[in-house]
């Protein structure tokens, strides 16, 4: 069905190849995953089948590509999106009208198909999409899993043979990313759609994959096998398919359900769990004790109108990570912004170093208090990462206000110790994901703030990405910082926190060590636990340590 | 090498139309001054005249259809078309923030972004960014009303002729540099002013009739204009010498910076690509060069 | 074989925006060609009785787009502003209500009721505009206003489309900007701390663009850069414009030149929209009711606009000067302003229906 044969592909300007003599054939109807460390070339291959590059973005392309009957480089783009649907990976911007109805007919207007079979075709694809009690909704209503799939079903419409996806989910929230991939999983099966997806999140989709393609970052030959052949073989993976492959687990589990089978057996053989909870991990420090840099009491605020915390208190002490998870909407967000003051609440104090922060500038809170926001681009603008560092410092008059001036050594170090010392000089916004993360990050944390709050930081990252992450964390965190994340990633929250705080409808809920509260929540219980119920472990480290 | 000849050929007659176009505009722009002058000298009777504004209006609107129709006419491709959408919203956008906190006098922050986007990407993209511009803002906040395509067409020329900045800058040889924001710092002032002069024409004639001056005797185009020139400085002047001011301080700070990040998208929306056509054969394995097609 | 195609009230303005495009051109133009007292008071009590009607039917008036300020306000002060602007500058007429002294500069001279009574005729005019505008602003959809857009200019259409949609998006990112800027120490003092919100915005807005033209690439949107426009559209376009310029050299505006530019637009346009083969998903219907909204705009304008034989004009041309008389009244042409009301008799039909459901 799709044919690459000795594909190469070098983006105009660009120092190497996207894709280096690339040659596989992927099979019809099948669900194919396309996973790979990023800079790999994934997007770039996705883009070859519906010829979006070279079309779009110009480059050179050797080889030859054949998508059924056709070579996308020649039919151009515009014949191709009947044939090779293409979702994108930022829900935001693939939007040309403002109703959903009328974005599902874009594409067939511009195919000027005729308006009777226009009518069909748009009212069977909200039906495929589930889409059809939102078919008069504007979409700047909508939420980012609804918008994917109006996106899904906009495409759809044109009735193509193939849906292609690059990165669908890594801008939306666990639940949301369940529903995309769970429409997606439907179309396969029910339609017998191809479909190709680059996804980070493997444990959801992997029961259902049928075959998994594996792009390696040093530019050799891609890996193309059904899962269990290709995972065996690569480090990226799931915590459960991680424990299974070093634990030597055959055939290697893709399922809980199935992995529960060897993990049961496991636990007989007396080497886990002893039944008590907490027990199989080991306190890395004893907070609670002294006195709490990030102090709220009983916290009431609204936002928008309509009163979203309702009597919140948390304390956070140096040398703690909490992390703070609960569904979209719980307040999480909000209580983060009154902690720096971004947002005023209408009763109750917050205490910052032990000084209230009642009327302090945001400005003057966040010099020992830094907020990291979710989407890093809001805070990057200058031309080089050095020059967003000297911002910060010059905005807190830290630092003169003149051109040239060199950074202080901490701020020099803080670069080092972020692994960004050698894109001090890079544009930030030609960064990767991860590296923008961290550019915005020593933005914020430049001052030599005492604590920290994070929003979503894992959200768009790989796991390179993430792990990085999580361990500047834990250094900082060694340190003496403060440090509350806001994650809906149980996986990171299970690594790295002291303490887990569940929020829901404004209040919290439930709060104490990661064993007692992810543990026992089926919702954010994380895979390892759930392999080893009332175990106390949370990652494949905990199980492997006590195995 | 025909596709040359056809190209030239239609790229001047694109200068044509866009000449024409624009001396008709200014003519209608102009018709209080000079119209009842003229209606005088050739003894038509007053039906003429009080069927003028009406008759300059459908001209004023063809004239603007057939300007926006050469402009789009020609390569849009979807780059362009997204580019001027979401543009054209964050300049929509600082008219609601401007509806809402209502700035000194006239000013307003659209134009930084019509100057500078024009500047570099060009006249046409200039003109659409402009125009549609003032449409989408009006339809949002509701300031629709028969003066919209004098405002769309003043706004259009304000981006349509920023190119015409370039040879001044080459010619200072400041690309990059402070002489470049100078240069459009001060056209931006200009444009300020000239976009009250046009706006407030279109009102002319139902504040001082025409009429008052068809009526009186000895009354010349001169006189005319010496009219409106006094009530424009009594009425306006001070008003839109904001929006210059605002359009000089605006440019000043931000355009350096805004230059420097459109320049860096600039490529990133020109190329195209475009197959070589040795290689065009059906199933032969394609290696085609890349080609920077400027689009804008 | 033929779909069904309801439309349901709530999906759509209660008319075609082309009916409503058509009323907007006949009440304007009757507005701008007399400066007859009667006639004015005529077209502005039917402006204000469809504007009534239209505010019976319930959920009409998109509620999501703002009124600046009331027809009601804006004609009060705009018709006393121009009286005294016009009694100020014009110093013509017979009865002289005061003097002021010569010496002033323009506004020196006898102050006359005939030139109160002009300006305040203009100021209802400008009044009627303005109501009438604003009307058809507020009952049509936008996006229907962009599907009126002939084929020719999809481009534009399209355009104009992302920018509606996307202006939300923007007001979002700029909030979300401006907290991000804050938590690094940001304090707004004077036009350079705008910057750290100026510029992510712009950057932001640019990158969305380039995603958003890859998502409507693969979605088959092609543009209009192929094969483009031809030499014979455009020779046309030439034509149409040197015989309007011409017109206006020989100062006949109104003559020949206009409707040679008409024709050739029209035709460029119908050319140009031959080569976009672009469908229109549930295209609103144009019914009967939407004919005779439309045959009302064109009764109303023929009796404004064209030289009707055995039709006395004068009447529109009102002047107060050089002594203000009573304005003449032609049977015919109060008649023909009824053609406006029929808008407001549908909305009323629209209105009893949904009150009765």
């Amino acid at each position: 069905m799709i044919q690459f044969e000795h594909v190469s592909f070098t983006y105009p300007n660009a120092a190497r190849p996207a894709l280096s003599d690339i040659s596989l054939e992927l099979p019809e109807g099948e669900l194919i995953l396309v996973i790979g460390p990023s800079g790999a070339g994934k997007s770039t291959l996705l883009r070859c089948i519906n010829g979006l590059a070279p079309h779009f973005s110009g480059g050179v392309l050797a080889g030859n590509i054949r998508v059924g009957e056709f070579n996308p480089v020649q039919a151009t783009p515009q014949v191709m999106s009947r044939h090779v649907g293409f979702v994108f990976q930022d829900p935001e911007a693939q939007f040309v009208m403002d109703r959903v109805e009328d974005e599902i007919a874009f594409a067939l207007e511009n195919a000027a198909i005729a308006p009777d079979e226009m009518r069909v075709r748009v009212e069977e694809t909200l039906d495929l999409l589930d889409l059809t009690p939102l078919r008069d909704r504007p979409l700047s209503t909508l939420s980012g899993g609804e918008r994917q799939r109006v996106a899904i079903a906009a495409v759809l419409a044109l009735r193509p043979r193939i849906l292609v996806l690059d990165e669908p989910t890594s801008q939306l929230d666990p639940k949301s990313a369940e529903d995309v991939l769970t429409a997606l999983v439907r179309l396969n099966m029910d339609l017998g759609l191809t479909i190709l997806v680059a996804e980070h999140r493997l444990e959801r989709v992997l029961p259902y994959v049928d075959q998994i393609l594996y792009l390696p970052a040093d530019g050799s030959a891609p890996l193309l096998d059904e899962p269990r052949a290709v995972l065996a073989q690569i480090d990226l993976a799931p915590p459960l398919v991680r424990l299974g492959k070093a634990l030597g687990w055959q055939p290697l589990p893709l399922t809980i359900k199935e992995g529960l089978r060897f993990s049961r057996r496991q636990g007989k053989n007396g080497q886990g769990g002893n039944g008590k909870m907490g027990s199989g991990r080991p306190s890395a420090v004893t907070p609670n004790e002294g006195a709490p840099f990030v102090a709220a009491h009983n916290l009431h605020a609204a936002y928008g109108g309509e009163e979203v915390l309702h009597g919140v208190s948390l304390e956070v002490h140096p040398q703690e990570i909490v992390a703070l998870m609960g569904r979209n909407g719980s307040g999480k967000t909000t209580l983060l912004k009154c902690l720096v003051g971004l947002v005023r609440p209408a009763q109750g104090e917050v205490r910052v170093g032990g000084r209230s922060i009642a009327g302090r500038e945001v400005a003057d809170i966040c010099r020992e208090l830094a907020y990291l926001p979710q989407d890093p681009n809001s805070l990057l603008f200058a031309e080089t990462v050095h020059e967003e560092l000297a911002i910060t410092l010059q905005n807190h008059g830290l630092m003169a206000k003149r051109r040239g001036e060199p950074l202080p050594e901490y701020a020099t170090d803080l670069l080092d110790t972020l692994g960004m010392a050698r894109h001090a000089t890079s544009y930030p916004r030609d960064l990767s994901a991860g590296e923008r993360q961290r550019a915005a990050l020593a933005a914020v944390t430049v001052t030599q703030p005492r604590a920290l709050l994070l929003d979503e930081p894992t959200r768009g990252l790989d796991y390179a990405a993430k792990h990085q992450l999580a361990d500047l964390l834990k250094g900082w965190r060694a340190a003496g910082m403060a440090i509350v994340v806001v994650t809906h990633d149980v996986e990171l929250a299970a690594e790295i926190a002291d303490r887990v705080v569940l929020m829901s409808q404004g209040e919290i809920i439930a709060q104490g060590e990661p064993a007692q509260v992810l543990g026992a929540s089926p919702l954010f219980a994380p895979q390892v636990a759930k392999l080893f119920p009332d175990s106390g472990w949370l990652t494949v480290e905990d199980a492997l340590q006590a195995a | 090498m025909v596709d040359l000849a056809a190209a030239m050929r239609q790229r001047s007659l694109s200068l044509v139309i866009y000449a024409l176009t624009t001396l008709l505009g200014v003519a209608a722009f102009l018709y209080p001054f000079w119209l009842p002058a003229a209606a005088q000298a050739s003894g038509s009777g007053m039906a003429h005249a009080a069927d003028a504004p009406f008759m300059v209006s459908v001209l004023v609107g063809l004239c603007f259809a057939v300007l926006l129709l050469e402009v789009q006419g020609q390569g849009m491709s979807a780059k362009v078309v997204a580019l001027l959408g979401i543009l054209v919203a964050m300049n929509a956008t600082l008219r609601f923030v401007e509806a809402a906190i209502p700035g000194p006098g006239g000013f307003s922050p659209i134009f930084l972004l019509i100057v500078l986007g024009g500047y570099v990407f060009g006249a046409r993209f200039g003109f659409l960014l402009g125009a549609l511009t003032l449409f989408v803002s009006s339809i949002l906040t509701g300031g629709m009303g028969p003066w919209l395509p004098y405002q769309m067409f003043t706004a259009g020329w304000t981006g349509m002729a920023a190119p015409l900045c370039r040879p001044l800058v080459r010619g200072l040889r400041a690309e990059g540099k402070a002489g470049e924001v100078v240069v459009l710092a001060a056209y931006g002032g200009l444009w300020g002013l000239i976009f009250g002069v046009v706006i407030n024409i279109w009102f002319w004639p139902f504040v001082s009739g025409p009429a008052g001056q068809y009526w009186e005797p000895g009354m010349s185009a001169l006189e005319g204009l010496r009219r409106y020139a006094v009530f424009y400085v009594i009425s306006s002047l001070a008003w839109d010498a904001m929006r210059a001011a605002g359009n000089v301080a605006l440019i000043g700070v931000m355009g350096l910076p805004m230059l420097r990040i459109l320049r860096r998208f600039r490529d990133r929306f020109t190329f195209e690509y475009t197959p070589a056509p040795a290689h065009a054969a059906p199933g032969a394995a394609s290696a085609p060069a890349i080609a920077a097609g400027r689009s804008a | 074989m033929r779909a069904a195609t309801p439309s349901t009230p709530a999906r759509r303005g209660t008319l075609h925006a082309g009916a409503w495009a058509l009323w907007l051109l006949a009440a304007a133009s009757a507005l701008a060609v007399t400066r007859n007292p009667i006639y004015l008071a005529l077209v502005l009590a039917w402006v204000a009785v469809v504007w009534q009607a239209a505010k019976a039917v319930p959920g009409l008036m998109d509620a999501e787009r703002a009124v600046p300020l009331s027809p009601l306000r804006f004609g009060l002060f705009v018709v006393v502003v121009s009286a005294i602007f016009n009694g100020l500058m014009v110093h013509i007429g017979d009865i002289v209500l005061l003097r002021l002294p010569e010496s002033w500069p323009l506004i020196g001279g006898a102050i006359t009721l005939e030139a109160l009574v002009y300006g305040a005729l203009n100021g209802l005019v400008l009044t009627g505009l303005y109501a009438a505008f604003l009307l058809v602003n507020q009952v049509m959809p936008i996006r229907e206003m962009v599907r009126l857009a002939p084929r020719a200019y999809y481009a534009v259409a399209i355009v104009i489309s992302i920018a509606v949609a996307f202006v939300p998006t923007t007001l979002r990112q700029y909030r979300q900007i401006r907290e991000a800027q804050a938590v690094r120490g940001r304090r707004v003092q004077g036009l350079r701390s705008w910057l750290p919100l100026a510029l992510p915005l712009l950057t932001g807005g640019i990158e969305r663009a380039l995603q958003l033209a890859e998502a409507m690439t693969a979605r088959g949107f092609a543009g209009t850069s192929t094969p483009g426009h031809d030499g014979w559209t455009q020779a046309g376009l030439v034509a149409g414009l040197a015989l309007a310029a011409g017109g206006l050299l020989l100062r006949l505006v109104w003559g020949a030149g206009t409707l040679g530019l008409i024709v050739a637009v029209a035709g460029a346009v119908w050319v140009a929209g031959r080569r976009h083969p672009q469908t229109v998903y549930r295209p609103a219907p144009w019914r009967a009711q939407e004919w005779l909204v439309a045959a009302g705009a064109a009764w109303t304008a023929a009796f404004f606009l064209l030289p009707l034989p055995g039709l006395e004009r004068s009447s529109l041309f009102f002047y107060p000067y050089p002594r203000l008389t009573l304005p003449g009244f032609s049977l015919w042409i109060g008649v023909s302003t009824w053609g406006l009301l029929a808008p407001a008799l549908l909305l009323l039909r629209q209105a009893l229906i949904t009150r009765d459901a």
